[in-house]
C-alpha cells in the first residue's frame, strides 16, 4: 500500500494534477479566510467593473495633498485625445468650421485644441456627416472642454441650513495624493460581473459549490453503477440481462434529455444544489456500470473466486471480499472520471438555465452563464467568463492528469 | 459458428426489446414534464384579448386540435401510428409547421457538422495517441496534456473562445449562420465558398474537444499494446519494428472504435451548444427550443432520431467486433 | 424554392464535408480541394442561371443569389425562428418582421390605415386619410386615401376594410375576438368613407371609445377580392382560413416577400408602390432582410461587424460599441436612457396568496428593492431611475406625464433600497420573527415566496435576482424561480403565482387607460383565464370606479385628476410594483452602410420604431446610403 502510494507520487502526470488541485482546493479554503465579504453581495452599480483598485473620490480630496511639479495639462492631452482624435478634429475644422488646411497643424495639439474651441459648434450644419460621428464630436467636445486650463479646482459645499453654496476647499492643480494614504479602497483583481459582484470572491466560493456537485454526482453515479455492475458481472444470466438492458436503455436515450426532464419534472422551487446534484448522478451511472461488469467478468473465474463459492460463502460476501478488492483501484478511478463529468454536466446545463437555483449560491455554471445572457464575451469583460472556464477545465483537467498516474500505477502493463 | 449465431439473434431481439421501450419512454417522458403546452400556443393567439369567454373558446380550441385532453393511451396509439409513417404530428412551438419538416431542414447541417468533426477528432486523436505513445518525447509531456486541458474545455467555452478570438477579433472567421448574411442559396461557387467559410469555426470547436479524450484512450491502448508478449517476441524474431507497429496499432484501435460509436451517439448533445454559440442551424437549437416551449411532439422526435442512431452505432459495433476481434469472439462462445 | 434549396444544399453539405475532411488531414490538401472546386463552379452556375427566378435577373448588374449590402437594409432582433406563413389572421405565423399588428403596427407589407406615432400620440394617415368622431363618440367615420392601390394595381376601397373586420369576426381571429367586444360593425358608406359603430352599453354610451380608435393602427387592410379567393380554397373553413399560408398575397405595402427559409427572410421593394404619391419617393432599401440568429450575442456580433444596420435588442453597456470600440453605431438618444422609455415592466403581487394580502408585507418589499441597481445592472442604465421619473401608472413619455400631478403624489412616493424604513414598517405592524430563524411570520407562518418570470428573458431574472437580496434584508424569503415561458404564462394568467414579473401595455393610442386597467381592472380579475392584466387578482371598488370613467372621458382636467388619484392608489397600496421604465423599441443602428436614420433632436418627429412601425416607417424615406 505504502509502497503503491509512493509509486502513485513519482508519476509524473499524477504529480501535476495533483499539485494543479491542491492550488484549486488553497484557493478555495485560503482565499475566503482574508476576503470575508458574502461572494453574493452586489457591489458595483452596473455592468463588468473592470479589474483595478477602485478609490473613493471623496475621501481622495480629504487625503493629505503632496505638490509635484508636473505637466498636468500635456499628460491629460496625450491621454484623452488620441491621434484620431486629432486626424478627426483637423477634419472636421476644415470640412465644417472653414478653417484652411495650412492652418491646422494636427502635431500641435494646444494650438489644435484652441482652433477647436474657436470654431467648433454642435449646431453648426454638418452636412453628409454621420449621426454617429455628429455625437462622437460633441463627446469630443465635452472631453477637451477646459482640458487646457491648468487652474485650480474648488469644490463648493452646501450649508446645510440656509441652502447657501459657498467654496469649501480649492484644490490646487499640481495637488497630488499618495494612494497608500486613502483610507477606503477596494481591489477587483478580476473586476465585477453583471450584477456588481466582485468576480474573484465569486470565483473562490462557486469553484467549491462546483466542487462538490461533482463529487455528489461522481459519488452517486460510482455508487449505482457499482452495485450494478457488480451483480449483472458476478451473478450473470437474467439478473445480468435485465441490469444491461436497463443500462441499455439509460445509453439509448440520450442522457442530456433526462437531465433536461427531470430538471423541468422537479421543479425549480426545490432545484438546490445537491438536488441537481444528484440529478446528474442518476442520469451518468450506465458508463460505469458497463465497465464494471466487464471487469467482474474477468475476476469472477479466478481461482479465489471459485475456492470461496465452494467453501460456501454467500454472494455478499464473496462479492465484498473477493471481487471488491480487486476492483477498487479501478473504481476510484471511475469515480474520479464521473467527478469531473459532473462538474461540467453542471455548467452545460446551467448554461441552458436548468442548473441549480439561484439565490443562495453560485456555481461556475451559473456564472458562466449570467456572464453569456450579458455578453462579456463581446463587451471584452473577459475577466467575467475567461477564469470560470479555465476553472472548469483545470479541474476536470487535473482529475483527468491524476487518472492516467493512477492507471500507469495500477496497472504495470501501462506503464512505460 | 452456432454459438455466435445464437449470440447474435440473443444481441438483435435485446436490441429490439430497448428500442420499444425507448419510443415508448421517448413518448411517455416528455409528457411527463409539468407545465401545459397548449397555454403557450394560447398565449400567441390571446393576446391583446379582453373578453373572457373569447379568450376561454381559444383556449379550448387548441386543446381539442392537439388532442391533449385525450387518454394518453389514445395519444401514444396516434403517435406510433403516425411516426411509422414519418409523420411526427404539428410542432406545438412552431405550431403549424408538421415536426417531420423541421427536422428535415435542420438534420442534414446537424450531421455534415458533427459527423465529419468527430471523425476528424477522433482520427487526430488516436493519431496523438500512437504518437504520445510509441514516440513519447514532446508528443507525451506537451501535446498530449496540451489537448486533454483542451478536451476539458466545457463545450460553450470552447465555442465562445474560438468565437471571440477568430471571429470577432481577428475576424478572419465569419461571426455565425450557416451562410453568408447576404446571400440566398443558390448554385454557385460563391454560395459554395460561403458554406465551407462558415463552417470551419463550428467544425474546430468539435474537433479540438474530441481529440484529447480519444488521445488518451488510444495512448493507454497502444502501450497496453506495445508491451504485450507478441510484440516483445515478434522484435525477439527480428521482424521489422515498422511491421511490428503496425500490428500494434492496428489491436490498439479496435477498442476505439467502440469509442467512435458513442460519440456519434452522443453528437446531438454536444452540437446543442456549439451550434446555437456560432448560430448553425441544426438540431441543437431546435431541441433547445423544443424543450423550452414544451413542444412533446418535436421533442419526441429528437430523441426518437437520437435514439435509433445510439442504437444502431452500438449494434453495428457489437456485430462488427464479433467478426473482426478474435478474442471477444472467443469471449462470447465461452 | 424552398425544396430547391434543400437539394442544392444538400448537395453543398457533402462536399463541405469531404472538403473540411481534407483540410483537416493535412495542409496540403486544401489547395488541392480548391481547384476542383473551380472546376466545377462553371458547370453549377450554369444550372443556377438556367433556374434563376426573374427577380433575380432583375438584378442582373449584381451577384446572383445575394441581396447586395448597399441596397439592402438588414434587421436583427426581430424574427426568430423561421416563419409560417403570410397571414394576418393567422395566431401562429412567426413571422414577426413581416406581420406584426399592435399598437403601431409593422407596414412593410401590409399596411394600416392610420400610423401611431407615439411622440405625439397622434395618428397619421396612411391608408385612411382623416378619421372623426361623432358627438357622443359612438361613430367613428374614416375617410380613406383616394390614391392607395393594392399590389396588383387596383384601389383600396372601404370595401376592403369594411371585409377585413367582417373576416376576424367571421373567423374567429383572436384580433376579430378582441375588436368584436367593442365595435359592432364596420361598413362602407362609399367607396372612401368608412363607418366605425362602437357597441354601446346598456346606458347607450360606448363600452369604450378607446378601443375603437385602437382599431385604426393596428390592424391591415387585406382586399376584398383576395380574401374572397382565399375563403374559397378553403371552403369557409375558420380553421384552414386562419391557416392558409397566403404565399400568393395581395397587400397595399412598400415591400413584399421574397425568400425565406430557416436562416433568413427578405423582403423586396415594389416599385409600383402607391405611397410615392404620400412620401414623396419610394423607400431606398432594395430589399429588407432579416438573418436568424440563435440568441442576443449573436445578434449583436453581427450588429459590431456591420452586418445588421437595426437591431432590436438589449445591449449590454450599449455606449461601449462607439465610446470604446469607436464603432459607427448609435442610439436614438445619445446618452442614458438611449430610448424613449415606454413600458413598465411590472412585479405583480398575488393578493390572494396568505401574507402578500397585507399591504405592509407588499409595501415593506417595494420599499426594500434597490431600484438604482435593478436599472444600472439588470438593465445597464438603458431606463431613467425613479429620481428622474418618480413613480405612477403612467410612462416616462411627456404626454402621459402631462396627465398626472406630480405634486400631489409627492409623499407617497419611495424611492427603493429603504431597508430600515422597510425593517421599521413590518416592525411596526407586528410582524416579526419569532422563532429565530431570520424569517418574519404571519400567524406562525415564514413569509416565504417564489419570484417568477420565464427563464431566459434575462434581464427580468436579473432584475428578480435583485428583489430576492432585498427579501433577504427585511426578514422576508423570496426564492427566484424562472421557469419555461409556458408554464409562466400558465401561472399568471390563472393566478397561480406568488410574485411574478410581467408587461405593462406600452405606447398606445388607447393608453395611459390600458395600463391602468392592467393594474385595477375588476373585471380582468374575474376573468377565468386572465391575459390581460391586473394578474394578482387585486381588488379595489374605488379603483375601478374611477377606471370605468376614464374610456368615455375627453376632458384633460378630468382625466388628470382620475390619472392622479389612480396612481396615489397605486402607491399607498402596492398591488404592484414597477421594477424599471423600458424603451418602447430597443433601436440601436449602424451607419456602415446605411444612414439618415431618425434622431431625437432632428426636427423631423419620427419615433424610433425602427423604421418599420407605425409613424416610425417615415424613416424609412430618409435612409440613404453613406458615401464611401
Amino acid at each position: 500500500m505504502k509502497n503503491q502510494i509512493r509509486q502513485i507520487f513519482h508519476s509524473s502526470k499524477f504529480l501535476g494534477g495533483f499539485c494543479v488541485m491542491i492550488f484549486l482546493l488553497l484557493l478555495m479554503i485560503v482565499y475566503p479566510l482574508f476576503v470575508t465579504d458574502d461572494p453574493l453581495e452586489m457591489i458595483g452599480q452596473g455592468n463588468f467593473f473592470k479589474p483595478g483598485t477602485y478609490i473613493s473620490v471623496t475621501d481622495t480630496v480629504d487625503t493629505d495633498t503632496y505638490t509635484l511639479k508636473l505637466d498636468n495639462v500635456g499628460a491629460r492631452l496625450e491621454s484623452k485625445i488620441s491621434v484620431e482624435d486629432r486626424a478627426d478634429m483637423a477634419d472636421w475644422l476644415e470640412k465644417f468650421g472653414g478653417v484652411g488646411i495650412s492652418q491646422i497643424d494636427v502635431t500641435d495639439a494646444e494650438g489644435l485644441i484652441r482652433l477647436w474651441e474657436q470654431y467648433y459648434s454642435k449646431d453648426a450644419a454638418q452636412d453628409g456627416l454621420l449621426i454617429s460621428k455628429k455625437k462622437y464630436y460633441a463627446r469630443l467636445d465635452k472631453k477637451i472642454d477646459g482640458i487646457l486650463e491648468d487652474t485650480d479646482l474648488k469644490i463648493a459645499a452646501e450649508d446645510p441650513e440656509t441652502g447657501d453654496i459657498s467654496i469649501a476647499e480649492t484644490i490646487p492643480a499640481n495637488a497630488y495624493v499618495n494612494t497608500k494614504d486613502i483610507a477606503t479602497k477596494r481591489t477587483f483583481i478580476l473586476g465585477t460581473d453583471n450584477f456588481g459582484r466582485d468576480v474573484l470572491t465569486e470565483l473562490a466560493s462557486a469553484t467549491k459549490t462546483s466542487l462538490m456537485i461533482g463529487l455528489v454526482a461522481g459519488a452517486v453515479a460510482t455508487l449505482i453503477g457499482l452495485i450494478l455492475g457488480l451483480l449483472a458481472g458476478y451473478v450473470g444470466g437474467f439478473v445480468d440481462d435485465t441490469i444491461m438492458f436497463v443500462t441499455n436503455l439509460f445509453t439509448v436515450i440520450p442522457s442530456f434529455v433526462l437531465l433536461i426532464l427531470i430538471s423541468y419534472s422537479v421543479g425549480e422551487s426545490a432545484r438546490g444544489v445537491t438536488l441537481v446534484a444528484t440529478i446528474i448522478g442518476l442520469t451518468s451511472w450506465p458508463w460505469t456500470t458497463r465497465s464494471v461488469r466487464s471487469q467482474v467478468i474477468s475476476l469472477r473465474n479466478r481461482d479465489h473466486v471459485n475456492l470461496s463459492k465452494l467453501s460456501g460463502h454467500s454472494l455478499f460476501r464473496i462479492i465484498l471480499t473477493d471481487i471488491l478488492p480487486y476492483l477498487a483501484s479501478y473504481v476510484v478511478m471511475a469515480l474520479i472520471v464521473q467527478i469531473s463529468s459532473g462538474i461540467l454536466s453542471e455548467a452545460q446545463l446551467s448554461m441552458i438555465g436548468l442548473g441549480p437555483a439561484t439565490t443562495k449560491v453560485s456555481t461556475l455554471g451559473l456564472m458562466m452563464s449570467w456572464a453569456m445572457t450579458y455578453s462579456a464575451h463581446l463587451n471584452g469583460a473577459w475577466w467575467a467568463f475567461l477564469p470560470v472556464i479555465f476553472s472548469i477545465a483545470l479541474i476536470s483537467f487535473s482529475l483527468n492528469l491524476m487518472n492516467i498516474g493512477l492507471d500507469q500505477v495500477f496497472n504495470p502493463q501501462l506503464r512505460d | 459458428m452456432k454459438g455466435l449465431k445464437k449470440y447474435y439473434t440473443n444481441k438483435l431481439v435485446w436490441y429490439f426489446i430497448t428500442f420499444i421501450v425507448a419510443v415508448v419512454l421517448n413518448f411517455v417522458l416528455p409528457r411527463l414534464m409539468p407545465g401545459d403546452p397548449v397555454s403557450g400556443i394560447a398565449a400567441r393567439a390571446i393576446q391583446g384579448m379582453t373578453d373572457s369567454t373569447a379568450i376561454q373558446k381559444v383556449y379550448e380550441d387548441y386543446i381539442e386540435k392537439f388532442g391533449v385532453n385525450e387518454p394518453i393511451m389514445t395519444q401514444f396509439v396516434t403517435f406510433v401510428k403516425n411516426a411509422v409513417r414519418g409523420d411526427f404530428g404539428v410542432s406545438f412551438s412552431q405550431y403549424p409547421r408538421p415536426v417531420s419538416d423541421i427536422i428535415k431542414s435542420s438534420v442534414l447541417w446537424t450531421i455534415a457538422l458533427q459527423l465529419p468533426a468527430i471523425i476528424v477528432g477522433w482520427f487526430l486523436g488516436n493519431l496523438l495517441g500512437a504518437a504520445a505513445a510509441y514516440i513519447k518525447g514532446v508528443f507525451d509531456k506537451a501535446i498530449l496534456p496540451f489537448f486533454l486541458f483542451v478536451s476539458n474545455i466545457p463545450a460553450f467555452g470552447m465555442a465562445t473562445i474560438l468565437l471571440s478570438i477568430f471571429a470577432i477579433n481577428l475576424g478572419w472567421f465569419p461571426k455565425g449562420g450557416g451562410y453568408g448574411f447576404d446571400l440566398i442559396p443558390n448554385q454557385s461557387w460563391a454560395f459554395f465558398k460561403s458554406i465551407i467559410w462558415h463552417y470551419q469555426l463550428p467544425f474546430w470547436s468539435v474537433v479540438l474537444i474530441t481529440i484529447g479524450g480519444q488521445a488518451v484512450g488510444m495512448r493507454s491502448m497502444s502501450i497496453y499494446e506495445l508491451n504485450a508478449d507478441y510484440v516483445k517476441y515478434s522484435r525477439f524474431l527480428g521482424i521489422k519494428d515498422r511491421k511490428i507497429v503496425g500490428y500494434v496499432f492496428r489491436n490498439a484501435m479496435l477498442p476505439q472504435i467502440t469509442g467512435l460509436a458513442m460519440s456519434i451517439g452522443t453528437m446531438i448533445g454536444g452540437a446543442l451548444v456549439a451550434e446555437i454559440v456560432f448560430s448553425y442551424p441544426g438540431l441543437g437549437s431546435t431541441i433547445l427550443s423544443a424543450v423550452s416551449g414544451r413542444d412533446y411532439p418535436l421533442l419526441s422526435a429528437c430523441t426518437l432520431i437520437i435514439t435509433i442512431m445510439v442504437l444502431l452505432a452500438n449494434l453495428f459495433v457489437e456485430l462488427i467486433y464479433g467478426v473482426i476481434d478474435p478474442r471477444i469472439k472467443a469471449a462470447q462462445q465461452d | 424554392m424552398k425544396k430547391r434549396f434543400k437539394k442544392i444544399l444538400s448537395l453543398i453539405l457533402v462536399g463541405a464535408m469531404s472538403v473540411s475532411m481534407l483540410t483537416a488531414c493535412g495542409g496540403k490538401a486544401e489547395q488541392a480541394a480548391a481547384p476542383a472546386g473551380e472546376e466545377a463552379a462553371p458547370a453549377k452556375e450554369e444550372a443556377a442561371t438556367e433556374e434563376a427566378t426573374p427577380a433575380a435577373e432583375e438584378t442582373a448588374s449584381n451577384e446572383a443569389g445575394s441581396t447586395p449590402r448597399n441596397e439592402t437594409l438588414y434587421f436583427a432582433g426581430q424574427q426568430w425562428g423561421s416563419i409560417n406563413d403570410w397571414n394576418p389572421m393567422s395566431a401562429n405565423s412567426n413571422n414577426a418582421m413581416g406581420i406584426t399588428q399592435n399598437d403601431a403596427s409593422r407596414i412593410l407589407i401590409y399596411e394600416s390605415l392610420f400610423m401611431y406615432n407615439m411622440l405625439d400620440g397622434k395618428l397619421y394617415g396612411l391608408l385612411g386619410k382623416d378619421y372623426k368622431w361623432n358627438d357622443d363618440q359612438t361613430e367613428l367615420t374614416v375617410t380613406m386615401n383616394p390614391d392607395a392601390k393594392w399590389s396588383d394595381g387596383t384601389p383600396v376601397t372601404a370595401e376592403d376594410v369594411a371585409y377585413t373586420f367582417d373576416c376576424h369576426i367571421k373567423y374567429n381571429s383572436s384580433k376579430g375576438n378582441d375588436y368584436g367586444s367593442y365595435i359592432e360593425s364596420v361598413t362602407a358608406a362609399d367607396d372612401e368613407t368608412v363607418v366605425f359603430k362602437a357597441l354601446l352599453d346598456d346606458t347607450g354610451k360606448a363600452v369604450n371609445p378607446l378601443k375603437v380608435l385602437g382599431y385604426l393602427p393596428d390592424l391591415y387592410v387585406m382586399q376584398k377580392a383576395y380574401l374572397e379567393k382565399v375563403e374559397e380554397r378553403n371552403g369557409e373553413d375558420a380553421d384552414k382560413v386562419k391557416q392558409d399560408k397566403m404565399e400568393d398575397l395581395v397587400a397595399s405595402g412598400p415591400y413584399h416577400p421574397y425568400y425565406d427559409d430557416d436562416q433568413k427572410v427578405v423582403f423586396e421593394r415594389d416599385d409600383n408602390y402607391w405611397g410615392v404619391s404620400l412620401w414623396g419617393g419610394l423607400p431606398a432599401p432594395k430589399y429588407i432582410c432579416h438573418n436568424i440568429f440563435a440568441d442576443n450575442a449573436a445578434c449583436q456580433v453581427a450588429l459590431a461587424a456591420g452586418e445588421v444596420d437595426i437591431d432590436q435588442q438589449f445591449i449590454t453597456d450599449v455606449q461601449k460599441l462607439w465610446e470604446e470600440d469607436g464603432l459607427p453605431i448609435s442610439t436614438y438618444v445619445d446618452e442614458a436612457p438611449y430610448g424613449i422609455c415606454a413600458s413598465l415592466p411590472t412585479i405583480f403581487y398575488n393578493v390572494e396568496v396568505a401574507g402578500l394580502d397585507d399591504v405592509n408585507v407588499r409595501k415593506a418589499i417595494a420599499w426594500a428593492v434597490d431600484y438604482d441597481q435593478i436599472i444600472s445592472s439588470a438593465m445597464s442604465n438603458q431606463s431613467p431611475t425613479f429620481k428622474d421619473v418618480p413613480r405612477s401608472i403612467m410612462n416616462p413619455t411627456e404626454g402621459e406625464q402631462a396627465l398626472l400631478d406630480h405634486e400631489a403624489l409627492k409623499p407617497y412616493q419611495f424611492e427603493g433600497n429603504d431597508i430600515d424604513g422597510a425593517n421599521k414598517l413590518l416592525d411596526d405592524a407586528g410582524i416579526v420573527d419569532t422563532d429565530g430563524d431570520g424569517i418574519r411570520e404571519i400567524d406562525g407562518k415564514n413569509l416565504s415566496y417564489k419570484a417568477e418570470c420565464p427563464e431566459g428573458w434575462s434581464d427580468w431574472q436579473a432584475t428578480l435576482e435583485i428583489v430576492a437580496a432585498a427579501g433577504k434584508n427585511i426578514g422576508i424569503e423570496i426564492e427566484t424561480y424562472f421557469p419555461d415561458a409556458n408554464t409562466f404564462y400558465d401561472d399568471m394568467t390563472t393566478c397561480k403565482f406568488e410574485i411574478g414579473m410581467f408587461w405593462t401595455p406600452g405606447a398606445a393610442i388607447a393608453c395611459p387607460y390600458l395600463r391602468a386597467a392592467n393594474f385595477f381592472s375588476k373585471e380582468y380579475a374575474e376573468l377565468d383565464v386572465n391575459w390581460s392584466g391586473n394578474y394578482g387578482h387585486y381588488m379595489n371598488d374605488e379603483a375601478d370606479a374611477i377606471l370605468k370613467k376614464i374610456p368615455n372621458e375627453t376632458d384633460t382636467a378630468k382625466l388628470k385628476e382620475y390619472y392622479t388619484e389612480l396612481s396615489k392608489i397605486y402607491l399607498e397600496d402596492v398591488p404592484s410594483f414597477t421594477a424599471m421604465y423600458k424603451p418602447q423599441m430597443f433601436h440601436t443602428v449602424n451607419e456602415t452602410v446605411w444612414t439618415g436614420y431618425p434622431q431625437l433632436d432632428d426636427g423631423n418627429n419620427i419615433p424610433p420604431m425602427l423604421c418599420t412601425d407605425g409613424y416610425g416607417i417615415a424613416g424609412l424615406y430618409n435612409l440613404k446610403n453613406v458615401e464611401q
